[in-house]
C-alpha cells in the first residue's frame, strides 16, 4: 500500500505503465558550418543517425559579391540559397571555430529569426578565435554552447532528436 | 534524449561503477556537523554511494565513518554504545574505533591480538564548515579538504540544511543547472518568499519569461548563462557555476544570501539534497537565518527529527489548487524546495531518459551530462583525475547582472564568479 497516489504514481515498478509511443523525430533541422575548420567537423558528424538533419558549409567566396549574399552548399557541394534551406525547419544550429564567418552569422541570425526558428550556436574550441562569431550569433541564438568540442556538436543533434 | 547505457552509465554511483568512482575521487557532504553534536553523541546511520555506513563521533571529538555492521555476527553499530573512544557492538561487546580497527573481542583472552586482525572499512570524517565531509576511495588520491566558499566563511555568515529526495541524483542535479524552469515554477516565491523578495532583479525575472542561454566550460565544470531582456540595451544575466561532480549555485537576488546545493547520491534511486545560504561579507540576519530554519528559499521545513521534508511524496507535497488559482504558487506546491523535489521525484526514481525531448534551452543540461560521461570515461581507462577536484576550481560564485548588449558575461564577469573572500557577491 502506497501513502498516496504520488508516492504510488512515483514508484519504479509504476513506471512500467508510462505510455510508450514511438517518438518521432522533433526537429527539422539544419546545421549550418561557418568556417573551414567548422566545416570538416560537419562533415564529420553528418553521418550520424539523423532522421531529417542536413548539414551545410558556406566557406568564403570572396569573388561572389557582397558578404551577405553568399551562397550556402550542401555537402555534397551543390549550392543552396538561404531562403530554401530555412523553409520546412524549426531548428538551425550553426557551427562556428572562428571569426570568418561572423557576417554571414548575423545574416543567419537575423534569418532565423525573422522566420521565427529556433537558432543555437556551437562555438568549437576555445572560443578565443570566435568572438566576434559569438556576438554575431549572440542576439539571435536561443543557446550558445561555448568552448563545444566535436562530442558536444554531436550530442547535441542527438538530444534534440533532429 | 540520452541514450539508455549512458543513462545507466551516469545514474548508477554504487561500488565499482564508473560514476561511482568518479564521486568517490572527491570529498563528498556525509552528513550535517549538526548530526553529531557532542562527544559520545549517538551514532548516525549514513547510507552514501550505495554503501551503509554508521557516523559517529568518540570521546575525544574524532570523527569516523564505518562500515554499518558488526564484524562478528554482522549486527548494525547503530545500536551500538558509544563510550571510552569507541563504538561497542551491542550483541557480544565487540569494540571499534573511529578508523574501522576492532579495539576489543571480549570474549578473547586478554592479551589476544585477534582483534588486531578485525578492521571494519572505513572513510575519513571531516567538518569543513557546518558540514562533514568524507572521501572514499583511494586514500593514496585523497585530496585536499573542500575549498568551497560557503563552508569557509565564518560560523554567523552561513546556513546549511539537508533533506532526503526520493530520486536519483542527476535528476535532482539537473535541476540545479537548468535555469528555465524559475520563471514558471518558482514565479510565487520570486514575489512572496522572504529570501527572494524585492530585488530589482525579480522584474527581469518576471518581464522575459524567454531567456537565452550560454554555455561555457570552466577548469571545473561550467558557467551556465541566462540573459533576459534588461533596460534598452542591456541584459540581466543570471550566471550558474556547476562544479564538478555535483556542486551547484543559484543567481542571488539583491542583497540577499546567495544560495547552492550539493546533490549527493544515497543509492540510485535517493539523494541528499544540501542547501546552503551565504552572504560573503556580513552575517546572516536573525531574520534570514529563522527564515531559513523555517524552511524559506532554498531549504525545506522537515519533519521534526528527520531530514525528510514535511510535504512529501506521502501525502501528495500537500498541494493547494486554491493557492494555485490564487497564483500565489505556481504548481500548487508550496516552497521552492518542495516544487522542484515534487516535479523530480514525480519522474520516477530514475527518469527514462530515452523518452526525453530535449531543446536548445535544455543545452547546459546536455553538456553536463557529457562532461559527466567523459570524465567517468577519462578515468576509468586512462586514470584521468576529473575536473573539481583541484580546490581551485571550488572557488567559484554565482552572480546575477547587468551588462551591455554587446558584452560576453565571460569577459565582463571575470570577477564577480570568482569567490574572493570578504567581498560581496554581485548581485542585482
Ligand atoms: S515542461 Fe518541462 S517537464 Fe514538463
Ligand atoms: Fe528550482
Amino acid at each position: 500500500m502506497y501513502a498516496s497516489e504520488s508516492a504510488k504514481a512515483a514508484s519504479a515498478s509504476e513506471s512500467r505503465y508510462r505510455i510508450t509511443v514511438p517518438i518521432a523525430p522533433a526537429r527539422n533541422a539544419r546545421v549550418i558550418a561557418l568556417d573551414t575548420r567548422a566545416a570538416s567537423v560537419a562533415r564529420r558528424i553528418s553521418d550520424g543517425p539523423w532522421a531529417n538533419a542536413r548539414f551545410y558549409t558556406c566557406e568564403t567566396t570572396p569573388d561572389r559579391g557582397p558578404a551577405d549574399e553568399f551562397l550556402l552548399y550542401r555537402l555534397d557541394g551543390v549550392p543552396a540559397a538561404l531562403d530554401d534551406m530555412l523553409r520546412d525547419t524549426d531548428v538551425v544550429v550553426i557551427m562556428a571555430t572562428d571569426d570568418s564567418g561572423a557576417t554571414r552569422a548575423a545574416a543567419i541570425g537575423s534569418a532565423c529569426t525573422a522566420r521565427a526558428i529556433t537558432t543555437a550556436g556551437v562555438v568549437l574550441g576555445d572560443g578565443f578565435e570566435a568572438d566576434d562569431a559569438v556576438a554575431a550569433l549572440r542576439p539571435h541564438a536561443r543557446v550558445l554552447l561555448l568552448s563545444a568540442d566535436e562530442s558536444d556538436a554531436f550530442e547535441l543533434l542527438r538530444a534534440l532528436r533532429v | 534524449m540520452l541514450r539508455q547505457d549512458i543513462n545507466e552509465l551516469l545514474t548508477q554511483t554504487g561500488p565499482g561503477t564508473p560514476m561511482g568512482d568518479l564521486f568517490r575521487q572527491y570529498w563528498i557532504p556525509a552528513l550535517l556537523a549538526e548530526e553529531l553534536p557532542e562527544n559520545d553523541s549517538p551514532p548516525v546511520r549514513v547510507k552514501l554511494l550505495s554503501e551503509r555506513l554508521i557516523a559517529f563521533r568518540d570521546s575525544e571529538g574524532r570523527y569516523g565513518l564505518i562500515d554499518e555492521f558488526c564484524a562478528h555476527r554482522g549486527a548494525s553499530l547503530w545500536f551500538g554504545r558509544n563510550e571510552g573512544s569507541g563504538l561497542r557492538c551491542p550483541y557480544h561487546g565487540w569494540k571499534y574505533d573511529v578508523t574501522g580497527q576492532c579495539i576489543e573481542v571480549p570474549s578473547e583472552a586478554d592479551n589476544s591480538s585477534f582483534c588486531e586482525n578485525v578492521k571494519l572499512r572505513a572513510y575519513p570524517l571531516v567538518k569543513v564548515g557546518d558540514v562533514l565531509w568524507t572521501h572514499m576511495g583511494d586514500p593514496a588520491k585523497r585530496p585536499a579538504l573542500p575549498e568551497f566558499e560557503f563552508a569557509h566563511v565564518p560560523p554567523e555568515q552561513t546556513y546549511t540544511s539537508k533533506r532526503w529526495q526520493q530520486c536519483n541524483w542527476l535528476q535532482a542535479f539537473e535541476g540545479g543547472i537548468d535555469s528555465s524552469h524559475v520563471t514558471f515554477l518558482h514565479s510565487g516565491g520570486l514575489q512572496s518568499d522572504p529570501l527572494f523578495k524585492g530585488a530589482k532583479g525579480n522584474e527581469y525575472n518576471m518581464k522575459d519569461t524567454k531567456p537565452f542561454f550560454e554555455v561555457a566550460d570552466s577548469e571545473g565544470g561550467l558557467f551556465v548563462g541566462a540573459r533576459r531582456n534588461a533596460e534598452e540595451g542591456s541584459y540581466y544575466w543570471r550566471i550558474t557555476p556547476w562544479v564538478m561532480p555535483a556542486f551547484t549555485m543559484v543567481p542571488p537576488r539583491g542583497d540577499h544570501p546567495v544560495h547552492g546545493h550539493f546533490w549527493v547520491p544515497i543509492d540510485d534511486e535517493n539523494c541528499w539534497t544540501y542547501s546552503f545560504d551565504y552572504h560573503p561579507a556580513r552575517p546572516l540576519t536573525a531574520a534570514e537565518r529563522q527564515a531559513m530554519i523555517d524552511g524559506h528559499g532554498v531549504h525545506s521545513k522537515n519533519i521534526p527529527g528527520t531530514y525528510r521534508p514535511m510535504a512529501n511524496m506521502d501525502n501528495d507535497y500537500l498541494i493547494d489548487r486554491e493557492a494555485q488559482k490564487r497564483g500565489e504558487t505556481y504548481s500548487g506546491v508550496a516552497g521552492i524546495a518542495m516544487q522542484d523535489a515534487s516535479l523530480q521525484e514525480s519522474m520516477g526514481p530514475i527518469v527514462d531518459r530515452t523518452k526525453e525531448r530535449l531543446v536548445p534551452a535544455d543545452s547546459g543540461i546536455i553538456k553536463a551530462r557529457q562532461k559527466l560521461r567523459k570524465a567517468a570515461i577519462a578515468l576509468r581507462d586512462e586514470g584521468v583525475t576529473p575536473p573539481g577536484v583541484d580546490t581551485a576550481h571550488h572557488r567559484v560564485r554565482s552572480a546575477a547582472v547587468v551588462l551591455p548588449q554587446a558584452e560576453s558575461f565571460l569577459d565582463s564577469c571575470g570577477d564577480a564568479i570568482k569567490a574572493t573572500p570578504g567581498v560581496p557577491h554581485s548581485s542585482v
